[in-house]
């Protein structure tokens, strides 16, 4: 069990990584939106899920569903609020062709 | 009490109490979850403070529609359906995850950002949060902006962009079987600021 919740983990803790590098290297505010998604979706759910397999079916495990499932519902609403704002106040995207 | 009286004048759609309720039920479980004691006395006090809450909250819960004719009672959705959506979403986000993963890893970094506009006329709003969620959820797109049924999105790739489909995509199916809104009858503008 502690080695599938440890695959588990790992496997999270690289999309985490993977994250990191993207923030670093795309290009302008709304790619690295793009990044900081993987982070705060599947390498946050592989991490609860290695979590939750180490401990068992307890009241924490539930416990820790719940965050995962709050997480799922406000990620986005921050990722479009930060998003918006950004579009709102007129910071252009930047593309290709305007390279 | 103003919202009240507009409650009155409008049709609702969804039934109260059914939401009452259900929302009392899932305050009671959550409260149960998190304290983990079975005592007589916490329990009675955690349905109360339930109950409380799904009352106090009622007239919060009602949303005007798109078109602001009539309200709709938010926790009135199909339930199992909305499950079972989420299930299918959550296989979609793995499959983008591991994309996007590809795209950042790729030396060449082989990114073509993109404002991807579209129309998707629904009436409820829980409809409208529910696809600007998936949307955002799904890594290579981000719900910019929406305004009324006119969507902004950011898309990173291509591919990403693609799978959109002008609003035509499957999430957008989905999402429109989910709450009983009927399919847009043309008009749909597709622009892309490349």
């Amino acid at each position: 069990m502690e080695i599938i919740a440890g695959i588990f983990l790992i496997a999270g803790l690289f999309l985490l990584f993977v994250a990191a590098i993207g923030i670093l290297r795309l290009p302008d505010f709304y790619s690295r939106l793009h990044a900081s998604g993987l982070s705060e979706t599947l390498g946050m759910v592989l991490c609860f899920i290695g979590l939750i397999i180490y401990e068992g079916f307890t009241f924490t495990s539930v416990k820790l569903l719940i965050i995962a499932l709050f997480f799922f519902l406000a990620n986005p609403i921050g990722t479009h609020v930060i998003s918006r704002a950004a579009y709102r106040s007129g910071l252009k995207p930047w593309t290709r062709k305007g390279d | 009490m103003m919202k009240n009286n507009l409650a009155m004048t409008k049709n609702v759609k969804g039934s109260e109490t059914k939401q009452f309720i259900v929302l009392s039920a899932v305050l009671f479980l959550l409260w149960v979850l998190l304290s983990g004691k079975m005592e007589a006395k916490l329990l009675g006090m955690g349905l109360a403070a339930s109950l409380f809450s799904a009352w106090i909250t009622m007239s919060l819960l009602r949303i005007p529609s798109v078109d602001r004719k009539s309200v709709y009672v938010a926790f009135d959705f199909p339930y199992v359906k909305y499950i079972v959506y989420w299930f299918w979403l959550f296989k979609e986000i793995v499959k983008a995850n591991i994309d996007i993963a590809k795209v950042v890893l790729n030396p060449k970094l082989p990114i073509n950002p993109q404002i991807v506009t579209f129309r998707r006329p629904m009436d409820n709003p829980l409809a409208h949060v529910t696809l600007a969620n998936s949307i955002t959820l799904t890594p290579g797109t981000v719900t910019v902006d929406v305004e009324g049924d006119l969507y902004v999105i950011h898309a990173l790739t291509d591919g990403a962009a693609e799978g959109l489909e002008g609003g035509e995509g499957e999430m957008m199916k989905r999402v429109c079987a989910l709450f009983n809104e009927e399919a847009p009858k043309g008009e749909e503008a597709k622009e892309n600021h490349g």
